[in-house]
């Protein structure tokens, strides 16, 4: 008896040395990957796949101002008088702050916030103003299967340790939906959604509104025959403007509730630079229902950031149909002038302290 | 295919015009063994599948194979259970049944399986062929186009479902009375979608046995797991974007670029089904499941027929098993016997895809396996060894090119570019080379052993260096692009 106790008792501290020898080196060995890791590959891979956090780090260190923009703040015509961004002729307004962006083409809220929440405590930023673009909110930029590549750079923002991060990437711990997922979800979204008018309309889903274009509905702007391409293109503004933010539901309206958390949290004075839209191409392609829900949906953000103490300038209609760069499509490249109508705007509202 | 990220975004069958242009490519949003999905699945099934009786045990394995096989595409769950009904019942009645009546359920089930492969694989090949035909005869008659998903590992699991009646019928095997451990040996998850091609006699009898908890399983299940992310994420993944370049416009690349590419595509391949393979191996064997070896250092062979007993050895066995031994093997006239080996090479380059290219890619290695066989002498010294390995490394790499390529314009181009010279040549990064040295490192060094049984009796220091290194590897080359295993589509 005494000598199977003795055997049993043996053997339990054999497989307890065991399983504390590998936990002791399985710990060891994460230490040192991490190490190891963190100073010889993580910068390579944030300037492969996160190229924007290391620029947010350098510039956090040596700006007043720091502007979060997508392709906005990033695209001039060849013909512009000046090929100066919204960010530089804001720049110009306060001579004696710098004023610095981080740009990337149709970057999000999403990214925005992570980015923001990397600022450190220590760097010289004491402003940030981040664009507020509508279309940000549309069923087709938020399932945009441009979501996979930005939300893998996302993985690497994240504050977390740099080994994980990468661990989580390369298993794939992101939003990494296939191209026919995302566009699975834009057409339910633009199959069931429903708009509601305070009048009578025909359509109440952008499937109806764009079929219904598509197939003589704009007949109600008028009477004379549309070119093919004068079809496509409002029934291209109907998919891009004709949704009614769900606050609940929306994805950006968390990220833009989060960035202001996080900026209150940091002492940062947040400004959030609502975007012109070509409300004008929009009224005279579609009709007022699509200018509606337009104004419906800016109102909704002006008043919701007002409230939490953000200081939302509006520029959303500020800008002639004329100054939009892009006539056949729906963008927010805008001509010199209309970077410029923006920057002034900015700066009226704006107080950098 | 995966040759293109832009194909390999599209879930529908694509197809490309003109003969030998036809191919597929299907998307894998679902539980790669390179996602952190199966990364949670794993442990979940595997702590459930000991702390569950071992009567209760086949209920949790058919379960997650399904989860598992839900993942991709939900529906075509149901294929596989139509299967499984037709060939379980078969099996018995085979059993039973005398005379003509074997053979009548034995190609009843037969045809089901291959009826549902042709269906799905190769109804598109077949009908635009013969439109082709059809054109080429001046008629003004078309076919419908068939444009259907492929189900994932529908060519596995088809063949380990035929393995099992065919064996019945020899009488080599006892038919599976209980429905559920059958369907737990087609669906088994860790190589359901792309083997090793299991027995019955092998992997159904281990379903009904009881394993018990056994820190050696489940060590080395971990180790093989390891081993084979390693082989996949840093090597294969590593090398996939500079051969998909090169391959996409072959025109544009230097002789030596387009001669780089052919030959990385030989690892990448190895590496990702070896990856693959050692992952499913290392999965099983977790909850005590011994699978085939599926790779024997394929390309340390001196000769091609030595190149096919280590290059996907389940699907060669089956081959011989089923399809080369009944022809009559090598038991018959010389020109008989090499028809045979035309045959049976051709059907497992059509095996693997719905193309022309996959039959010339089957066919180019059968020319070979009969030039070697007819004019190989005995080797004798190391330079002929090294003589044969070039020959075989060589003659296996120039027929990938037919493998990869998604017509015969594609493979062309690349083989007149190899004597042209583009402009564009490829960066050979230090993550690219340091994947193709650490991978021709270790298929050496192992020499086709197991990496489990390789490292196991290593020193402590030793084993948790190359652990080091692997997850060193794993973190610091993988690109994190959701990559599909190439195995899958077939």
């Amino acid at each position: 008896m005494t000598n199977r106790l003795f055997i049993s008792s043996f053997k339990m501290s054999r497989n307890i040395s065991y399983i504390a020898v590998r936990v002791l080196l399985g710990i060891g060995l994460s230490a040192t990957l991490s190490l190891v890791y963190t100073q010889f590959f993580w910068q390579e891979d944030l300037a492969t796949y996160g190229e924007q956090l290391p620029e947010l780090w350098q510039k956090a260190d040596s700006c007043d101002v720091l502007y979060f923009a997508e392709s906005s703040n990033a695209t001039y015509a060849d013909t512009d008088t000046s090929q100066k961004s919204i960010s530089e002729y804001f720049a110009d307004h306060v001579p004696n702050k710098k004023v610095c962006a981080l740009n990337k083409g149709a970057v999000h809220a999403g990214v925005f916030l992570a980015l923001i929440k990397q600022i450190p405590d220590s760097s010289k930023v004491k402003t940030i103003i981040v664009t507020m673009n509508l279309r940000s909110f549309d069923a087709a930029w938020v399932h945009s299967e441009l979501e996979t590549p930005l939300m893998k750079s996302n993985v690497l923002y994240a504050k977390r340790n740099p080994l994980l991060n990468k661990l989580f990437m390369s298993f794939g711990y992101y939003d990494h939906q296939t191209k026919e997922e995302r566009n699975a979800h834009v057409e339910h979204q633009w199959r069931y959604d429903t708009l509601n008018f305070p009048f009578e309309y025909p359509y109440r889903t952008v499937r109806a509104w764009d079929d219904g274009f598509a197939n003589g509905g704009y007949e109600i702007i008028d009477d004379t025959i549309w070119s093919y391409e004068k079809v496509s293109l409002a029934c291209h503004y109907i998919k891009t403007y004709a949704f009614q933010i769900d606050t609940l539901t929306n994805p950006r309206i968390k990220d833009f509730d989060e960035i202001v958390k996080v900026a209150k949290a940091k002492k940062l004075q947040l400004v959030f630079n609502l975007l012109a839209e070509n409300v004008e191409y929009a009224d005279s392609l579609v009709g007022k229902p699509l200018s509606y829900l337009m104004y419906q949906n800016k109102n909704l953000l002006m008043d919701r950031y007002n409230k939490d103490g953000v200081t939302v300038v509006d520029n959303f209609d500020i800008v002639a149909g004329y100054n939009f760069m892009d006539q056949n499509w729906t963008t927010e490249h805008y001509f010199a002038e209309g970077r410029k109508q923006i920057a002034d705007r900015l700066s009226l509202y704006v107080k950098i302290p | 295919v995966w040759q293109d990220k832009e194909k390999r975004e599209s879930l529908k069958v694509t197809f490309m015009d003109g003969l030998g242009g036809f191919h597929y490519s299907i998307i894998f949003a679902g539980m790669l063994f390179n996602s952190w999905e199966f990364l949670v699945f794993l442990p979940v099934v595997v702590a459930c599948y000991y702390l569950l009786q071992q009567k209760y045990r086949w209920m949790l394995l058919l379960l997650a194979s399904c989860v598992f096989y839900m993942y991709f595409i939900p529906k075509y769950i149901l294929i596989l259970f139509v299967l499984i009904l037709i060939d379980y019942v078969a099996a018995i009645f085979i059993h039973k049944a005398r005379g003509g009546r074997r053979k009548l359920l034995l190609i009843v089930s037969l045809a089901a399986n291959l009826g549902l492969l042709c269906y799905y694989k190769y109804a598109l090949l077949i009908t635009d062929s013969l439109q082709a035909l059809v054109q080429l005869a001046g008629l003004h008659i078309y076919l419908p186009e068939i444009h259907v998903v492929l189900p994932i590992g529908l060519s596995f699991h088809t063949f380990q479902s035929m393995a099992y009646t065919i064996e019945v019928y020899k009488g080599r095997q006892e038919p599976e009375r209980h429905l559920g451990i059958y369907a737990v040996y087609v669906l088994f998850f860790p190589q359901m979608v792309a083997g090793p091609i299991e027995r019955f006699e092998t992997l159904g009898n281990q379903l009904k046995q009881f394993h018990p908890f056994q820190m050696q399983n489940l060590v080395n299940g971990l180790r093989l797991v390891l081993f084979g992310l390693f082989i996949k994420m840093a090597v294969a993944d590593q090398l996939s974007p500079f051969v998909d370049a090169v391959y996409k416009s072959p025109e544009t690349y230097t002789s030596f670029s387009v001669m780089s590419a052919m030959v990385l595509f030989s690892f990448q391949i190895y590496a990702d089904f070896w990856g693959y393979s050692t992952i499913a191996i290392g999965s099983a064997c977790m909850m005590g499941v011994n699978l085939m070896d599926n790779f024997r250092a394929p390309y340390l062979s001196t000769s091609i027929s030595a190149f096919w007993s280590r290059w996907h050895i389940s699907l060669s066995t089956w081959f011989k098993d089923y399809v080369y031994i009944p022809l009559g093997g090598n038991r018959t006239t010389v020109v008989r016997w090499c028809i045979n080996i035309l045959i049976v090479f051709g059907l497992s380059g059509l095996w693997h895809g719905a193309s022309w290219t996959f039959l010339v890619w089957g066919v180019i290695h059968a020319a070979m396996y009969l030039i070697e066989r007819f004019f190989k002498k005995e080797v004798t010294s190391a330079f002929q060894r090294t003589l044969g390995w070039l020959f075989t490394f060589c003659g296996v790499t120039l027929a990938w090119v037919f493998f990869r390529s998604h017509s015969f314009e594609q493979a062309s181009l690349m083989f007149s570019q190899l004597f042209a010279d583009g402009t564009t040549s490829l960066r050979f990064t230090w993550q690219l080379i340091t994947a193709v040295v650490l991978f021709v490192l270790a298929d050496g060094i192992m020499q086709g052993k197991r990496f489990d049984l390789f490292i196991q009796h290593k020193a402590l220091v030793w084993r948790w260096l190359v652990y080091g290194i692997l997850l060193l590897g794993i973190v610091s080359l993988s690109v994190g692009d959701d990559q599909p295993f190439i195995y899958f589509q077939f």
